[in-house]
């Protein structure tokens, strides 16, 4: 009985060589290990054998048992490795090909810019107001003490629509409207779209952004040295640390105080070329102290109450910060132009 | 404003580099937008008397002259000029001379005469069209000078652009004024000898004139003079260098004195043809019943009944402060003439400027805000200049009517109050010293710290003390103010609702591969007809439109994609996916309403597969897609819900069949669909175009719906259970959905479809849904046979509800 045993071991673990194939590993686990296999037919014959010689065949039994299915699993799963080794072999990709996706789309620059700029000025503490496009004469000329006929006023430049409503020619209707609602102390920006009677052209559009802001409170609180120094803040975080800044005396209606505000010229950086008509200097902002008839057209004490107000067009300063000289650029929607710009919000502009 | 540096120098002794000035005049608010050099066109060319002009031997129409130019010599040279003659003053080219382009200037044999030279015209010289003759020259030109430097024709021309509130400055003597100022040093005002002034509170008659102010309002002073014995001839060539230095044409000497004067002074004139006026008699009046008036340029005017004009009693002389009239023009026969020297109300003079279209050199200045006393000074300064180059004598004395005097300006500068304007402190020495540089007069007012000011007579814009506050700081450059930051004082503010709203709109739309894009809101009526957008409403006209293809405002934003799409695909595009957040206009009734909307093109290839295999087509499910997306992103995804449209809601634009309106809370809020497929063949589309419009206003007023309650992920497994119904081909799918959703069996968790089909193995006219059905029990896993239980419920009530056959 052992020997036949030793046999049925001996000649299975020469079958299970280390070359064999599944097929041949199966053949031996059916006829060695199978329901009828031949370790079954030697366990029925254990009825011939003595009964004091059964626990030690039983047990070589279960030992040749254990260690040809032990063998067959190290076969098998060496086997398994092979073919995977095979398969990985087979399945390279050339992973230098484009993904599958939905390309991501990208944000207008106008948007971006705009944007950027009131991101600064919220975080030096500004509230964000949107207010109308349509609007009467009252909120975007006489409560900004342009008096009828006024030469600043210019009427041919407003397009008018109709029952005493214009398309607003500036966001500076966004102080009126705010400070018909609110007392201070304000501080808010409103940008928005204005409207003049330009053709689109190189340098100029009928319709562009803009972005007022003003900082209204209690005499004395407010003054020009403030205004001077948010706008310089603003300015140098939108251009850069280094940008020059001047101050220039200017008029608008409902400032006085008014100022223009030249940055140095990005190309040349102050020391004059063809852009900034050699003055080394390109203008980027009105500004001023409310005009006291402005305060007054909204109801305030202009003894008690003063602020500064500034305004300008997004547009340009995005040419600028850009490098680019067209305005037509950003309303023809040139996907050639447009995907140069980045898809994520916070990019820096 | 151009201002010539020579001219300017004559009334302020300024040593700076002429950069400097400009620098400083340009921080001041004087923008000085041009520095321009200006030269002779000629070199070589001398002041010279000609001591004798006799005939050329040898041709008649040639003269022989003898020619003196001091230390330059004496030459002998052939002239051809009829108005050459003996003793006059001249400009002689020297052989080497340059002129203009021409060769240099060869000594020459002319008709056997050697010719030395050669004396010139204007034209030969380069300073004006006039070839009649040579020109003459003063005789009191210094004989030898070159003529370049006599005529002061290098100079520097600064070019200025000035301030609707600085009318003062439209003037050389106005910008030598702030020049002074804001250099320290002192102004030298031109010194004129005095003419009698007899003043006339309202109206009056000099013993050679009469004036009747009929409108005193629109016209407080009015100042003439009569001058006769006048010699109309071209004034003297410096002065009409000066004026079109300035950027004005000479006349003739009348003519150009005034314009003259008015450049120096700001202080425009007018020199009636005095013969021409009837009963000498000058009316200060409105048009009234006048209804047209040919003005000095020959063009016929419509006037007003309100515009003002100078007339006589029979007839309209001027429009007031505009331009004079061809009816009392001033020509060659012309010997007695009256000066007009006025104050128009600065709107009066600009409506009508407006209205005709007419902007002259004096109108500019009125409306602008002119010397409110510089009438009679400006007037004795062009009596002077007549006198000098024009043989004129005034007759009688100046005759100043003033019905209307100015009003006194006296204002309180609380030097405190200023201080905390600026944000810094000026003493009131310093404060006084500067307003004192600009003409005004200051006193101590009674209250300590406060000055009383008096603004000069040419700055009416000084009318507050903010006004004065900004010139003392204009005249530091502003540079004195310190710059700082003023104190956070401001409470919390919420972010701005739509800002934020718009910045999560866009993430979405970036996200589902959208291009932002931006178009002007002036689109063709024609687009506005087609694309009516989703309110109701009229479209909003443009009353003076840039062109009638821009003459209204959008109602929809989808003109603006069309036609951006366009654009790209005539530059090779093949995709197109774009949106635009933006405005959208309409009449209401009366009001105007303005609402944000959102508007989606999806065009071409969508979603890019890996190579090799198909992509995604733009088509009404990708739309749908992304605006299901951007809508269950705001949290409305159950309130909202797509409907084919009907009836009143057609929109004509869209496929019909392959189009939904967005429903919110059950009102129409948007739509998506296919464009229609005529419209696209019309555009040359040879892909789907796919678009969607959502009003954001109505998003953002209904309110994103609230997180729900947050619930931890079930503990216990959900099992799926598939139902196929076949129905209708028509059958909404959504309302399949509903309709299980009302049956609400209590372990129901979810509904969804997850195919349609049509095909041979369901009847003609019918489709078979497939519904994935998932059923969870929050507190047990539930057992097969209690889902198998409930399922078999729920079918059978399906079945029956939607009329529909179960399909095995």
């Amino acid at each position: 009985m052992k020997e036949q045993l030793d046999e049925i071991r001996r000649r299975a673990l020469d079958e299970l060589a280390d070359d064999a194939s599944d097929e041949q590993i199966e053949a031996v686990r059916v006829r060695v290990l199978g329901r009828s296999g031949e370790l079954t037919q030697v366990m029925r014959g254990m009825r011939d054998v003595p009964a004091a010689e059964r626990p030690a065949i039983g047990q070589l039994v279960n030992q040749i048992k254990r260690e040809l299915e032990e063998r067959i699993e190290k076969l098998k799963q060496r086997l398994a490795e092979a073919a995977l080794e095979r398969s990985l072999a087979e399945a390279r990709l050339d992973v230098t090909l484009p993904g599958a996706r939905i390309p991501r789309g990208r944000i207008h620059p106008v948007t971006h810019i705009m944007e950027r700029m009131l991101d600064i000025f919220v975080s030096m503490g500004f509230e964000v107001a949107m207010t109308r496009d349509v609007e009467d004469d009252f909120h975007n000329f006489e409560a900004l003490n342009f008096p009828p006929d006024h030469p600043a006023r210019e009427m041919q430049d407003t397009f008018l629509v109709g029952g005493g409503l214009l398309l607003r020619s500036h966001t500076s209707n966004g102080q009126i409207r705010v400070m018909e609602q609110r007392k201070p102390p304000l501080a808010v920006v409103c940008p928005g779209r204005c409207y003049r009677r330009d053709e689109l052209s190189v340098r100029a559009s009928p319709m562009f952004t803009q972005i007022e802001g003003f900082m209204v409170d209690r005499v004395g609180r407010i003054t020009m040295a403030h205004l001077k120094g948010v706008l310089i803040e603003f300015l140098r975080a939108f251009f850069g640390p280094e940008t020059g800044v001047r101050f220039r005396s200017s008029y608008f209606p409902f400032t006085e105080p008014s100022a223009e505000v030249d940055i140095h010229c990005l190309l040349c950086k102050g020391a004059g070329c063809r852009v900034c008509k050699h003055s080394g200097w390109t203008e980027i902002l009105g500004c001023g102290m409310i005009h006291p008839n402005v305060l007054r057209a909204v109801k305030l004490d202009p003894e008690e109450y003063q602020g500064f107000a500034f305004g300008f067009g997004v547009e340009r300063p995005a040419l600028l910060r850009l490098g680019v000289d067209d305005m037509r650029l950003f309303f023809e929607n040139d996907l050639r132009f447009l995907n140069q710009f980045p898809s994520l919000s916070g990019a820096a502009a | 404003m151009k201002v010539p540096l020579k001219w300017l120098k004559e009334f302020v002794s300024v040593d700076a580099p002429v950069e400097e000035i400009a620098r400083r005049l340009t921080v001041a608010g004087l923008e000085v937008e041009n520095i321009e050099r200006v030269s002779a066109s000629f070199s070589g060319v001398v002041v010279a008397r000609v001591l004798e002009a006799a005939k050329h031997p040898n041709a008649d129409r040639l003269s022989l002259c003898q020619v003196d130019a001091g230390p330059a010599g004496r030459f002998s040279v052939v002239c051809g000029a009829p108005n050459v003659r003996s003793g006059m003053t001249a400009a002689l080219a020297r052989v080497g001379a340059k002129l203009g382009a021409e060769p240099e200037l060869q000594a020459a044999v002319i008709r056997g005469v050697r010719s030395e030279g050669m004396l010139c015209s204007e034209r030969e010289l380069g300073l004006s069209q006039d070839h009649h003759g040579i020109l003459s020259l003063p005789d009191d030109a210094p004989l030898g000078a070159p003529l370049a430097d006599y005529l002061g024709l290098d100079d520097v021309v600064l070019d200025i652009a000035i301030l609707p509130n600085r009318g003062d400055a439209l003037s050389i003597l106005g910008v030598a004024r702030d020049v002074a100022a804001l250099f320290g040093v002192r102004l030298r005002t031109p010194r004129i000898r005095p003419l009698a002034v007899e003043r006339h509170q309202g109206d009056g008659a000099s013993s050679s004139f009469a004036v009747r102010i009929a409108a005193p309002e629109q016209c407080p002073r009015y100042a003439a003079l009569k001058m006769t014995g006048v010699r109309v001839a071209p004034s003297p060539i410096w002065m009409r260098r000066r004026l079109e230095l300035c950027g004005m044409r000479g006349l003739n000497n009348v003519v150009d004195a005034t314009n003259y004067v008015m450049l120096e002074t700001g202080q425009p004139l007018h020199a009636f043809d005095l013969d021409k006026i009837a009963a000498s008699t000058i009316v200060v009046r409105h048009a009234g019943s006048d209804r047209e008036f040919v003005t000095l340029d020959n063009v016929r005017r419509a006037l007003e009944s309100t515009d003002l004009v100078i007339a006589d009693p029979e007839k309209p002389l001027a429009i007031a402060g505009v331009m004079g009239g061809l009816n009392s023009e001033v020509g060659l026969s012309t010997r007695t003439i009256l000066l007009e020297s006025a104050y128009f109300e600065p709107m009066t003079v600009a409506k009508t400027a407006r209205r005709l279209g007419l902007r002259s050199e004096a109108s500019y200045r009125f409306e602008r805000g002119i010397d409110r006393a510089g009438q009679t000074t400006a007037l004795m300064r062009v009596a002077e200049l007549l006198k000098r180059h024009a043989e004129a004598r005034p007759e009688g004395a100046v005759a100043d009517f003033e019905p209307r005097p100015a009003p006194v300006r006296e204002i309180a500068l609380d030097l405190k109050r200023m201080g905390a304007l600026l944000g810094v402190e000026l003493s009131a020495a310093d404060t006084k010293r500067r307003l004192v540089s600009l003409g005004a007069s200051v006193k101590r007012a009674e209250t300590r710290g406060v000055l009383s000011v008096t603004p000069p007579s040419w700055r009416s814009d000084l009318n507050e003390a903010a006004d004065l506050a900004e010139e003392v700081a204009r005249l530091s450059g502003l540079e004195e103010i310190p710059a700082s930051l003023p104190p956070r004082l401001f409470a919390y503010a919420e972010p701005n609702r739509e800002r934020e709203f718009f910045k999560g709109t866009r993430e979405v739309m970036l996200g589902a591969g959208f291009t932002e894009i931006d178009t002007i809101a002036f689109i063709a009526p024609a687009d506005n007809e087609k694309f009516t957008g989703i309110g109701n409403g009229e479209p909003l006209r443009v009353q003076n439109p840039l062109s009638e293809e821009l003459r209204e405002m959008r109602r929809s934003l989808v003109p603006g994609l069309l036609a951006a799409l366009s654009f790209n695909l005539n530059r090779q595009a093949t995709a197109f996916h774009a949106f635009e957040i933006a405005k959208v206009f309409a009449r209401v009734n009366s009001a105007v309403s303005e609402r944000y909307h959102l508007g989606a093109l999806s065009y071409g290839e969508y979603a890019l597969a890996e190579i090799g295999k198909p992509g995604v087509k733009a088509g009404f499910f990708t739309m749908k897609g992304v605006a299901e997306t951007y809508l269950g992103a705001l949290g409305l995804a159950e309130r909202v819900r797509f409907k084919a449209p009907t009836g009143e809601h057609q929109l004509n634009f869209l496929h019909p069949g392959r189009s939904a309106l967005i429903l919110l809370a059950d009102e129409p809020a948007g739509y998506v669909g296919e464009l229609h497929p005529r419209e696209a063949m019309e555009r040359g589309l040879e892909q789907q175009c796919t678009i969607c419009e959502i009003d954001l206003d109505r998003l953002i007023s209904y309110g994103l719906s609230p997180h729900a309650a947050i619930e931890a992920p079930p503990r216990f497994p959900a099992v799926r259970r598939d139902l196929a119904l076949v129905l209708e081909r028509e059958f909404p799918a959504d309302l399949i959905v509903k309709t299980i959703r009302e049956m609400a069996p209590s372990l129901l968790e979810s509904v969804e479809v997850f195919d349609v089909y049509q095909g041979d193995a369901v009847a003609p006219g019918k489709k078979s849904v497939a519904l994935a059905l998932r059923y969870r029990a929050a507190d047990r896993t539930l057992t097969d046979e209690e889902v198998n239980r409930t399922h078999a419920v729920l079918m059978e009530q399906a079945r029956a509800r939607l009329g529909a056959e179960l399909r095995k």
